[in-house]
């Protein structure tokens, strides 16, 4: 699959996008897909309660939306481990840019794979989320 | 009434779609069973944070997470770890089994000592085969953790 990018990639390509209109709307729309729904992150009633201005978004969905990067990059099926540690929170009205740089490109057991150093980022260049991906030339 | 769960995680093409749709994905493979099938795929795709769903189908194994002697007050969720050893597909039925726990101390610059506590939950295929490993990171700190 994407027979293209694994002829040209190398080391230092780098692949972004932004997420403009990142909304309440947003987080709800993901806790009736991913089942979350923890009031924290839809109820504003809630959140005033518990000392906070706003709603604030689910980690996972910051780190479903910055898993875009890989699998639109590399493709859907290509991904072989995706690992993320979380570092700020997002909240509604944050425009979120992912952002992914190859870092190693190598072949294990005769199959192509790259390594990825991923983040994402708020429009305060505040890192929400610190990634690594490794994606490879899965056939199925 | 209470919430009935069925055992595993069934991995259905209207989820798939659904879950990406909520993170702006459009690529067809995750939401067209022609595109799929001309990739010579068996299904759609599952995006790849899409086992986060799996955490509210609550198979009695599939939080993963040892609560036990945990402060729910001031854990915090630092990341996760996800090994594929194939994609997930829809018609896919996985069944979840926690796997090793690994726990250790740092001294934390703004909320004291923090213990983190590495869980690791490993899914496998109605054939046995491991598909996916999961490792998530939880961290305990001794108090409010301000952003």
């Amino acid at each position: 699959m994407r027979e293209k990018i694994w002829n040209q990639v190398k080391v230092g390509d780098e692949y972004s996008f932004e997420m403009k209109d990142v909304n309440r709307s947003s987080f709800v729309r993901y806790a009736g897909a991913g089942g979350d729904f923890n009031p924290i992150h839809h109820d504003q009633t809630f959140a005033e309660k518990a000392g906070l201005p706003t709603v604030f978004g689910m980690g996972m969905y910051t780190a479903g939306v910055l898993g875009r990067v890989p699998s639109e990059w590399f493709g859907p099926t290509s991904i072989r481990r995706y690992s993320i540690k979380f570092t700020s929170r997002i909240w509604a009205d944050d425009t979120v840019l992912c952002h992914g740089r190859v870092t190693k490109v190598y072949e294990e057991g005769g199959v192509r794979h790259a390594d990825l150093e991923l983040k994402a980022t708020n429009d305060k260049q505040e890192d929400l989320i610190r990634a690594e991906a490794t994606v490879r030339d899965w056939q199925p | 009434m209470a919430h009935i769960h069925p055992p595993g995680f069934p991995i259905e093409r209207g989820k798939i779609h659904e879950f990406a749709n909520s993170l702006l994905d459009d690529d067809p493979l995750y939401h067209d069973l022609d595109a799929a099938l001309a990739a010579g795929l068996p299904s759609v795709v599952a995006p790849p944070t899409f086992s986060s769903a799996a955490a509210f189908f609550p198979d009695p194994n599939a939080q993963g997470m040892s609560m036990k002697g945990l402060d729910l007050r001031f854990l915090l969720h630092g990341g996760q770890e996800l090994v594929f050893e194939r994609p997930i597909f829809a018609g896919d039925e996985l069944h979840s089994e926690p796997g090793e726990t690994t726990s250790w101390e740092k001294e934390g610059r703004r909320g004291g000592t923090m213990k983190f506590i590495r869980n690791e939950m490993i899914w496998r295929d109605k054939a046995g085969e491991i598909v996916l490993r999961i490792f998530n990171t939880l961290i305990q700190t001794a108090g409010v953790v301000k952003d």
